[in-house]
């Protein structure tokens, strides 16, 4: 399953870097998972909720923020076991500075999945997951707004 | 004489599944019976690093959780019954298939632990507990690339993950010569793409062991309890084959995928009298999706050379086939010699060449699945050659008129000697296709397609197949590889009340046995149908048996009834002709008794079947009893052939194929039940069109099976097809006491090829030169073809 | 086994516990030994399991044990009344309609349905009201021929 696309932000590329490294942020952006919990540096533990017709269940992995270039790119990297299947993921995102005030994010990822999860209902996956993320960094674009005028 | 034989006889197997009384394996409770589950791999390739069942074992009702290290080494894995070489004479690569993986899985659905508990539900619960560590490994999925320099292997012991290449006809320089030669030549890369056998019945196994007597039971949804009888004592368990009862139940369809043996057979036996209670298990839908045997999955290219008239003047196949990631039963045979041997088709090809690479894939194993090899060998055939009429534009039906063996009947002129390894018994091409067009209405069809102008694309696709079947002598198999025999047994049990008992070791699911059979019993012996029951599916009421599968059942399994009956009949004659003190040599035997010749003196089989087991007045020397086997191993395989027809109509905005109808005239021989026979190439239709249209897995780069459920797998519902129209010409096998040649795989060998040309027809009059649309040919595909 | 529930099935009272997660179909099979009607899938799909829950045709396997308290349940084994097929068994063995068996039961059991409410079909009709039925044996040829037969049994008694 790949996920990709671009989004443009009205802040500068290092203050984009700030909004991502926030743990709520991060948990926000990355498909399908609902909370990230603080476990060490640049580690999380994951807790994702998904329903996807008659598979539905309730993840819990691990998410390392890695091969940090800051303020330019960074990837994460998932791993998610659960009784409907597991998800072993990496996405690329690369921040590019457009001017002073806006910065563009551009992802670029690769979910594995496998058990169930990979075998009813895959097909579909990818397709919500994308459009899954435009939603998300609306909301993102608009909090990054909301902070901006405060 | 005849009076059931020919006729259209109800099936008496049916009240009990109308009334829902029908006996399937996972219908079948055990005193004390515990429940088995599987767990599988969510992974393609991958290193199993440790398997912790601590939680698993303390959750409610968990009896026994098996890993891989609590097999003996003892217990082999399961074994591969057909072996094929390498063109330089090595032995395949035969690597070992485990009953629980212990290292190393190789497909998602390896079985990984088996949890035993009380109930199905606790047993699944638990399953979810066991934590299995894995170390994900790199797969590979495609058979051609799985050859390639590079690729994950799928076993140590296979470098390259080649199991072994292979070559059949003439040599590649003579079809080389011939082909450049040609005045036209048409070739085409393609796949055939892997589908799901798909019974709706899943897999299921009841393991017993019987402590009284020291004697286990296979209860198992299988085509064939004698076989995995013989294959699991011989190969894989190493216990007495006298000590193992297999019964095959009520098997709720098979279409190839529950020939075969498999590991989870073998467990819950073994571990039945490891636990001290029969053990069940039933696949789920998922689990049948990732584990039943798959078919198909090749990967082609081939050209057809023909000359200025357009006669075939060479052949050249090159295919990769997938084996999956173990072998299975029949595996190496289906892309070999049940694939090579039938590319001389219909058509008087002088020069032929074909060659197989088979490989490993970190995939489900692939075997014979309804047609086995022939309807891959047809698709080739059938889409080069009307698409080779479209490019030299020509009819494609005159153009297979034209290049059609001529007839022979096998008895006065001889068999036809193929470029491939094979004697043809008896054939006569022209009348089915002739037959077909006639039904079809060619002439104004084309008027129809020409005049066609509604945004809608009409097309007519042919294919004129023929196939090996009722496979077959044992000598021959042996020699191509098979490490069986290939016969079959028959027991005519003749009860002292004159009533038959006839036990078969053809095993019947689907395909009417109990009825077929049994018209041929009462009418070679002139009793009522009624008198007869027709008894298989266990192992120890049946002497031996083959099995079903390849077609085989009334062309092997009722000849050796046949003969049984012969045998019947010839003692009889003795017993009779003492009790009417004549001659044996002097008697007639019909209409259920025995007359002397010319006279009215005549003693019923009644009297003689009394006098049989009652012999107090008897033959001197003559054994009592009226009870006689036989053994037939056949002399050929029989060649059932037919010419079939579809029309589609596809629509030009979307891509959508529209199935407008499908003709069918197949030659399968003589015909014992007309219903049955019409009912199996009906069958066969519905498998062979879900291919074209519907039906292919999809597995992912990782080796996921993404459409592994009915969900995200097409299966054809009845709202996709047609109402078929059929027909047929009746050309007897010369070699077997029945004549007949076998229907089962018929349908789906030839159906194929046809729908696809259909299309291509459509597209290429609608002015699209498209030469191929890949299999599903879904309406996003044939867009594509269209729009490219 | 928490729940207790009463289902009448093919004309008997039963009462018992079943787990709240208990299907239907598992209700019927192994509590009450009818295993006339089948599990062909886990997805609903293959209709194997259909049975009639107070007079409609519904999937076994989508509906749990507990929803089905109070109800009355046909399942293939109270087609026949008192010995004497039902028009839709007749036809099912007079036009060849099923070959292995397995995916029969859930089959009459849709047809009976579509029967009651539309006692003549055209064949698309018939067709389509099978959509939700596998049949992997007899390309649903016959079975159409099958529902046609009963159609006009049903319509003229004897």
């Amino acid at each position: 399953m790949i996920v990709e696309g671009t989004h443009t932000f009205h802040v500068s590329a290092e203050q984009l870097w700030n909004y991502l490294m926030d743990p709520e942020v991060l948990a926000k952006i990355t498909p399908g998972v609902s909370q990230l919990e603080l476990v060490g540096e640049d580690q999380y533990k994951t807790v994702s909720k998904i329903k996807i017709g008659p598979v539905k269940g309730a993840f819990t992995g691990k998410l390392h923020v890695i091969d940090k270039d800051q303020p330019h790119s960074f990837a994460i990297q998932m791993e998610q076991l659960s009784k409907i299947g597991n998800a072993h993921a990496r996405v690329d995102m690369a921040i590019k500075t457009i001017d002073a005030q806006n910065a563009s994010l551009e992802f670029n990822g690769k979910a594995n999945l496998s058990g169930l999860i990979a075998r009813t209902g895959q097909r579909v996956l990818s397709g919500v997951a994308n459009v899954i993320i435009k939603e998300v960094f609306s909301s993102l674009e608009e909090h990054i707004e909301e902070q901006n005028i405060t | 004489m005849t009076n059931y034989i020919g006729k259209s006889v109800k099936r008496v197997e049916d009240k009990r599944f109308i009334t829902g009384q029908g006996k399937y394996t996972d219908d079948i409770k055990l005193n004390g019976m515990m429940y088995g589950y599987f767990v599988r791999s969510p992974y393609a390739h991958a290193i199993v690093k440790s398997i912790n069942i601590d939680r698993a074992s303390k959750m409610p009702g968990v009896n026994k959780i098996l890993v891989g290290a609590d097999i003996p080494e003892a217990i082999a894995g399961v074994p591969c019954g057909w072996q094929v070489d390498f063109k330089n004479g090595d032995t395949m690569k035969e690597p070992p298939h485990p009953l629980l993986v212990r290292k190393k899985v190789r497909h998602v659905g390896d079985g990984v632990a088996f949890v035993v508990a009380e109930t199905r539900a606790q047993a699944k619960d638990a399953a979810d507990e066991v934590d299995v560590d894995y170390e994900i490994l790199d797969a590979v999925t495609c058979p051609k690339k799985a050859t390639e320099e590079g690729a994950a292997q799928v076993h140590e012991d296979a470098p390259g993950n080649l199991c072994f290449d292979w070559e059949l006809g003439n040599p590649k320089d003579e079809v080389a010569a011939a082909m450049a030669a040609a005045a036209h030549v048409t070739e085409l890369d393609f796949s055939n793409q892997r589908v799901v056998p798909n019974a709706i019945e899943p897999r299921s196994a009841i393991g017993h062991y019987d402590t009284a007597y020291d004697k286990y039971t296979l209860y198992t949804s299988t085509q064939n309890p004698h076989l995995i009888r013989l294959l699991m004592c011989a190969f894989v368990l190493g216990i007495p084959e006298h000590k193992v009862r297999v019964i095959g139940p009520d098997v709720g369809g098979g279409f190839g995928s529950k020939i075969f043996h498999y590991a989870e057979e073998a467990l819950v036996t073994w571990a039945s009298k490891e636990l001290g209670c029969p053990i069940k298990w039933t696949a789920d839908r998922s689990e049948s999706f990732l584990t039943d045997a798959h078919g198909r999955d090749h990967v082609s290219n081939a050209k057809m050379g023909f000359d200025s008239e357009g006669k075939i003047v060479a052949l050249q196949a090159y295919t990769y086939a997938n084996l999956g990631a173990y072998l299975s039963t029949f595996a190496p045979a289906v892309p070999t010699y049940l694939h090579g041997t039938l590319m001389q088709g219909l058509y008087t090809t002088p020069k032929i060449n074909v060659d197989v690479k088979a490989a490993f894939t970190h995939t489900c194993a692939v075997d014979a699945y309804r047609g086995a090899g022939r309807p891959e060998a047809t698709y080739l055939l059938e889409r080069l050659i009307d698409l080779a009429a479209l490019e030299m534009d020509m009819d494609p039906a005159e153009l297979r008129f034209k290049n059609f063996i001529p007839a022979f009947d096998g008895v006065e002129q001889e068999g036809y000697t193929t470029q491939v390894a094979l004697q043809y018994d008896s054939g006569n091409y022209d009348p089915v296709l002739k037959r077909a067009l006639e039904m079809v209405g060619y002439e104004e069809f084309r008027k129809e397609q020409a005049a066609q102008s509604n945004g809608k694309l009409l097309g007519i696709g042919f294919s004129t197949y023929i196939e090996a079947c009722g496979i077959a002598p044992s000598a021959v198999v042996g020699a191509l590889g098979a490490r069986a025999g290939l016969f079959e047994v028959a027991q005519v049990r003749v009860q002292p009340t004159g009533k038959v008992s006839v036990f078969t070791g053809a095993h019947s699911h689907g395909q009417g046995h109990e009825t077929t059979f049994a018209q041929i019993v009462a009418d070679r012996m002139g009793i009522g149908i009624d008198d007869v029951e027709i008894i298989h599916g266990d192992s120890d009421s049946v002497a031996f048996g083959m099995g079903t599968y390849g077609s085989r059942s009334l062309a092997v399994g009722g000849s050796a009834i046949v003969n049984s009956i012969d045998k019947v009949l010839e003692k009889g004659a003795k017993i009779a002709a003492h009790l009417l003190e004549a001659s044996a040599d002097d008697l007639e035997y019909a209409e259920g008794k025995w007359t002397v010749k010319g006279t009215d003196k005549s003693v019923s089989f009644g009297d003689v079947s009394l006098t049989a087991y009652v012999p107090h007045n008897y033959p001197e020397g003559l054994e009592p009893g009226l009870d006689f086997n036989a053994f037939y191993d056949p002399a050929n395989f029989t060649y059932p052939f037919g010419a079939h027809v579809a029309i589609v109509e596809v629509d030009k905005e979307t891509g959508e194929v529209k199935l407008k109808r499908f003709i069918a005239v197949d030659d399968v021989g003589n015909v014992i039940n007309p219903m049955i026979v019409d009912g199996q190439i009906h069958g066969g239709l519905a498998q062979g069109i879900g291919q074209a249209m519907h039906e292919g897995t999809v597995y992912d780069e990782t080796g996921q099976l993404i459409n592994g459920s009915y969900m995200d797998y097409c299966m054809p519902r009845a709202d996709d097809l047609p109402s078929f129209e059929i027909d047929r010409t009746v050309t007897p096998c010369p070699h077997n006491p029945l004549g007949v040649k076998g229907a089962g795989e018929a349908g789906c060998i030839g159906s194929t090829p046809a729908v696809v040309n259909a299309v291509i027809d459509a597209l290429w009059k609608g002015g699209f030169k498209v030469k191929d649309v890949p299999m599903p040919m879904t309406p996003e595909r044939v867009w594509t073809a269209m729009n490219n | 086994m928490g729940n207790m529930i009463t289902v009448t099935v093919n004309g008997k009272e039963h009462s018992g516990g079943v787990e709240g997660r208990t299907l239907l179909v598992d209700y019927l099979r192994e509590h009450l030994g009818l295993t006339g009607t089948h599990i062909g899938c886990d997805t609903s799909s293959c209709g194997a399991c259909t049975i009639h829950m107070d007079g409609k045709a519904v999937k076994s396997c989508t509906v749990l044990a507990v929803q089905a308290d109070g109800s009355e349940v046909t399942t293939v084994e109270g087609l026949a009344n008192n010995g004497s097929l039902h028009p839709i068994q007749e036809g099912f063995k007079e036009e060849h309609g099923l070959q292995c068996g397995f995916c029969t039961p859930g089959m009459m059991m849709t047809a009976t349905d579509l029967l009651k409410n539309n006692p003549n079909p055209t064949e698309d009709e018939i067709r389509h009201a099978l959509e939700g039925n596998f049949c992997r044996c007899t390309g649903y040829h016959n079975i159409v021929k099958s529902i046609q037969y009963a159609a006009k049994k049903m319509q003229s008694p004897a």
